[in-house]
């Protein structure tokens, strides 16, 4: 079980202060027991969870292929820029589990990365259609492109490898 | 949709001004290239001035920039290796000009601006940049 995430944390706090400020409102009467809906905690943003998950496809990439650490080493590290932007906390990212290619072979695993980049960069596109913070728009915009761009470079890194490699 | 806020028509200004830097690049860079790279350059023109015209369409006919007779690119077109690092260059710039039209509209005309910063930034690589968390012409 992952540790509450900061703004589960947060919303927590904020709960416990409103309780605080109706119990103080009417000093001249005794306090009445108010009771407050436990908060719900937020609903995960699928762009933090697919950021995590591309680091630990990118993570467990390098554990079967070290060869390819080079440049899916950069790209990883791009991904946890965005998942930072978006509001991973360190916390997080630290607990990123490895998720190991299903492909034995090193150029399916790169197919592997190709095809989860395309998804992504398609994800951010489509959030940015209900985003309603412009910085938020602004954001996705450049993690998308950022996502579109890496498909034509693993595809470089792709050619590059023996074929039946 | 027709833009008359000054905010939103002066962030698709931007971006059509930055197409026509990037066709006149091309032509620049067109002279520079050979084979497969000269004939992507000559196609990117063509499909630049359909994105300027899809652009223009966005604002009334006053508020569409003029051409302007030429462009000194940042990094000078002087060769084929530093013609690809020009276009890559002005490729990455241009996704922030779409970030920032993203920002400001909203519905296909928002869809619009985050694909063409989507596939500027997919050129940037095709040109030979790195990818970038956060892509920039710098």
């Amino acid at each position: 079980m992952p540790d509450p995430t900061r703004r589960a944390v947060l919303l927590g706090a904020i709960a416990t202060s409103a309780t605080v400020v109706v119990g103080c409102s009417n000093s001249d009467q005794q306090p009445e027991a108010i009771e407050i809906e436990p908060t719900a905690p937020p609903e995960p943003d699928p762009n933090v969870l697919d950021e995590l998950a591309l680091i630990g496809a990118y993570t467990g990439a390098i554990n079967a292929f070290p060869e390819l650490r080079g440049t899916l080493g950069v790209i990883a590290d791009q991904h946890r820029g965005h998942a930072r932007e978006l509001g991973a906390t360190e916390a997080e990212l630290a607990a990123i589990t490895p998720i190991p290619p299903s492909a034995t072979n090193i150029r399916p695993a790169v197919t592997e990365l190709i095809k989860r980049e395309r998804s992504a960069a398609n994800l951010r596109a489509d959030s940015t259609a209900a985003a309603q913070d412009p910085e938020a728009v602004r954001a996705l915009t450049f993690i998308a492109a950022s996502e579109a761009s890496h498909v034509p470079e693993l595809q470089d890194v792709r050619r590059t490898l023996k074929d039946g490699s | 949709m027709t833009y008359t806020d000054p905010a939103v028509v002066a962030t698709i200004q931007n971006a059509i001004r930055s197409e026509q830097n990037y066709v006149y690049a091309c032509g620049l860079a067109g002279a520079q290239l050979n084979g497969g790279a000269r004939r992507r350059a000559v196609a990117q023109m063509t499909a630049r001035q359909q994105r300027i015209q899809a652009l223009a369409s966005m604002l009334t006919d006053s508020n569409v920039p003029t051409t302007p007779p030429a462009f000194t690119p940042p990094t000078a077109i002087e060769n084929a290796r530093s013609a690809r690092t020009s276009l890559a260059e002005l490729n990455n710039a241009l996704v922030g000009v779409y970030a920032q039209m993203a920002a400001s509209t909203e519905g296909e005309d928002r869809a619009f601006a985050v694909a063409q910063a989507q596939d500027s930034a997919r050129t940037a690589v095709q040109w030979g940049a790195a990818s970038q968390a956060f892509p920039t012409g710098d």
